[in-house]
């Protein structure tokens, strides 16, 4: 059997166990019985049996008469048939009779016996006796010869075969497992389903929507399982609301002085000086955005709603050439998609601004081929060495040595972008343009 | 009230570190302002002077800006600014909804805070008894629907269509003042109390993109609508939502 056939459940797994130990414990139990039913049958039918032949041999040599009706006689001829078929009681049959014979200073030639269905006519009295018996339809006949005497025909009941307990035992069993797998099986699924609710739970569990607890149900086991599941899923929604909490308060508590300093730089009387200043506090909001987006992602609070895409790449792209940017796109056709609309417009700005920044501008194309929509963000730049594609997306990480304030920025951007595409179930892949230049495609599954 | 004299603003904000600076900075552009640090002297300067307008930051200890605003709302017309951090969507969302006019988001340029202060007066002035009204949360019209804390657009079927900050603030003066013939000079002033976006790119260059966006026919528009000599309309039905 092939494992897979095994079942997996913990109803079909409990139920095959016992069904195997209920089978084995029945196998013994009708080994055990067809035992005692061999000792039962000497003891009422072999041990009898012999008797009579020893009773009838003595009356033949007392030279009494022998009662026909017991169904004994004696005659010339041989036994009948003549060829005693085989029975597997025969042989001890033979040795006892041969040997109680023996005993009483008799010397038999040969000894045959013989099982043959019950001949109509006056049952022997020993069956009637016994209605559990009733069933003993055969009979045995046993042939002594005796030397000179010729030979010896003895027929004495015999129980019937035993096919009825055969069948009798099949039916218990099968009364058994019916007894025994039906409240298995209801057990079981006591224990199971809970388990699979728990699972389930487990498997859905999403901190941003609070669910109702799993019902507490089944056996204490279970109940302690699904109680102590339900504390742990209330304890990380309530560290991650004391996350959201403190995030909050951070973004107040470092947002406050900026909004401090950026209406006191009004006061400088320098245009250039104030500008650069306005960029440096713009810019560093801009990072506080990212850092607190970053650290909300596992649980945003924008819900997913329909959104025509190629509107979304064309509105960055004109924020950007308002700004006075180089960045230039194709047209696309609407091309509806569900995401969260605000994390996706900052994840392609976040692109479009590397691509600005690093490669002085951006060509940006919108590409639908039905089961996915990639966003290719192109530039004219250095590109990134192979061996650095895949650290540019630590946080914190840039390509150049130097932490240069000009080109700005901590390198959370790409971070930010690819943390929001992976929620959205896409990635972000950068890969070189021949020539010069890097490529990122923002990857979105349809649907 | 006429434009003539100074206006009279109450700034409401727990933070020194903001309102001392700010309130001088408003004081040079030409108004009068009056400080308050809580809820509670904001409601008491309130009744003490003759306000034209309340700068309120939302997050304050004690009574938040919000159940400020409701308060002013459900007792005067006067017009409301909110001061709201990014983070703080849904309360601006919520501060629309119960009637503040306006907002800015923290750190906000002293500029355009005082731009948009401008814009607001001059619209409540203009219409009185707040004719044009305060901003709503959102705006329906020929069969789209312009959300402004989302600064998004939604059409019939439900799809968000993004809009450019330039395109946002150029129909968000156009569903507030529908029907009017707007000059270019006129729509350039009002969408300039905006974030810096949309100055340097022609009135027009943004009118012909949003109507790509928005009309079904983008060469014979029916909804933005051109008039010769004048400037342009919004020739719709707009409802607030």
């Amino acid at each position: 059997m092939s494992r897979s056939l095994l079942p997996k459940s913990l109803p079909g797994q409990l139920m095959l166990l016992v069904a195997i130990l209920l089978f084995v414990a029945q196998a013994i139990n009708f080994a055990l019985l067809l035992n005692g039913r061999r000792q039962l049958r000497t003891a009422q039918f072999t041990i009898p049996a012999v008797n009579r032949v020893l009773d009838s041999v003595e009356a033949l040599r007392l030279g009494q008469p022998i009662d026909d009706r017991r169904g004994i006689r004696q005659s010339n001829i041989g036994p009948l048939p003549a060829i005693p078929p085989h029975h597997h009681d025969a042989e001890a049959l033979e040795k006892m009779l041969r040997k109680a014979l023996n005993d009483n200073g008799y010397q038999p030639g040969i000894i045959a016996t013989r099982i043959a269905p019950s001949r109509a006519g006056p049952r022997p009295p020993t069956a009637q006796k016994r209605p559990r018996l009733r069933r003993s339809i055969n009979e045995l006949r046993i042939a002594v010869e005796l030397p000179e005497r010729g030979w010896l025909n003895i027929r004495a009941p015999w129980p019937g075969n035993d096919n009825f307990i055969f069948w009798q035992l099949i039916f218990q069993t099968a009364i058994i497992y019916m007894v025994m797998l039906i409240p298995m099986f209801w057990i079981g699924r006591r224990i199971a389903r809970p388990l699979g609710h728990l699972a389930d739970a487990a498997r859905y569990f999403d901190p941003s929507r609070p669910a109702a607890p799993v019902a507490e149900r089944g056996p204490g086991d279970v109940r302690a399982v699904i109680a102590a599941f339900n504390q742990l899923s209330e304890r990380v929604t309530a560290m991650l609301d004391e996350k959201d909490r403190m995030l909050g308060a951070i973004g107040h508590d470092l947002r406050t002085p900026l909004a401090a300093l950026r209406v006191r730089i009004e006061s400088v009387e320098d245009d250039g000086d104030r500008e650069r200043m306005a960029a440096i506090i713009e810019e560093m909001n801009r990072t506080l955005e990212d850092i607190l987006s970053l650290a909300r992602l596992g649980r945003p609070s924008e819900a997913a709603s329909d959104v025509d895409l190629a509107a979304l790449v064309d509105a960055v792209v004109e924020d950007f050439r308002d700004l006075g940017a180089d960045v230039s796109a194709e047209e696309a056709p609407r091309t509806r998609i569900r995401l969260r609309p605000s994390l996706m417009r900052r994840a392609i700005r976040n692109l479009i601004e590397n691509a600005v920044k690093y490669g002085g501008g951006a060509e940006v194309r919108l590409i639908d081929d039905g089961a996915r929509v990639n966003i290719e963000i192109a530039d004219r730049g250095p590109g990134i060495p192979s061996d650095r594609m895949a650290d540019v997306f630590d946080p914190f990480t840039r390509l150049e040595s130097s932490r240069n304030r000009d080109t700005g920025g901590i390198g959370l951007g790409l971070a930010l972008a690819r943390a929001i595409v992976r929620e959205a179930g896409g990635d972000i892949v950068l890969a070189n343009r021949d020539g010069d230049g890097l490529i990122a495609t923002i990857r979105l599954p349809r649907g | 009230m006429a434009m003539a004299e100074t206006p009279h603003l109450l700034l409401v904000d727990d933070e020194r570190s903001i309102r001392e600076p700010l309130a001088q900075y408003l004081t040079k552009q030409g108004f009068r302002v009056t400080q308050s640090g809580d809820a509670e002297s904001a409601r008491a300067r309130l009744n003490a002077y003759s306000i034209d307008l309340v700068i309120l930051d939302i997050m304050m200890p004690g009574e938040d800006g919000l159940s400020l605003c409701r308060h002013i709302r459900a007792t005067s017309e006067v017009p409301v600014i909110l001061l709201t951090a990014k983070a703080e969507e849904t309360d601006r969302i919520v501060g629309l909804e119960i009637g503040a006019d306006d907002y800015v988001t923290k750190p906000f340029s002293p500029r355009e805070l005082a731009a948009r202060i401008k814009v607001v007066l001059r619209r409540a002035d203009s219409g009185g008894a707040r004719q044009n009204g305060p901003d709503a949360s959102a705006f329906s019209f020929a069969g789209w629907v312009l959300k402004t804390a989302e600064r998004a657009l939604v059409d019939r079927e439900g799809v968000t269509v993004a809009l450019s900050s330039g395109e946002y603030n150029l129909l968000h003066v156009l569903v507030t003042r529908p029907r009017q013939v707007l000059t270019r000079d006129q729509l350039l002033d009002l969408t300039q109390g905006r974030e810096a976006a949309a100055f340097d790119r022609a009135i027009d260059n943004q009118v012909s993109r949003l109507r790509k966006k928005i009309e079904p026919d983008p060469k014979n528009p029916q909804i933005i609508k051109t008039v010769w000599g004048g400037g342009y309309t919004l020739a719709a039905e707009v409802t607030r939502l």
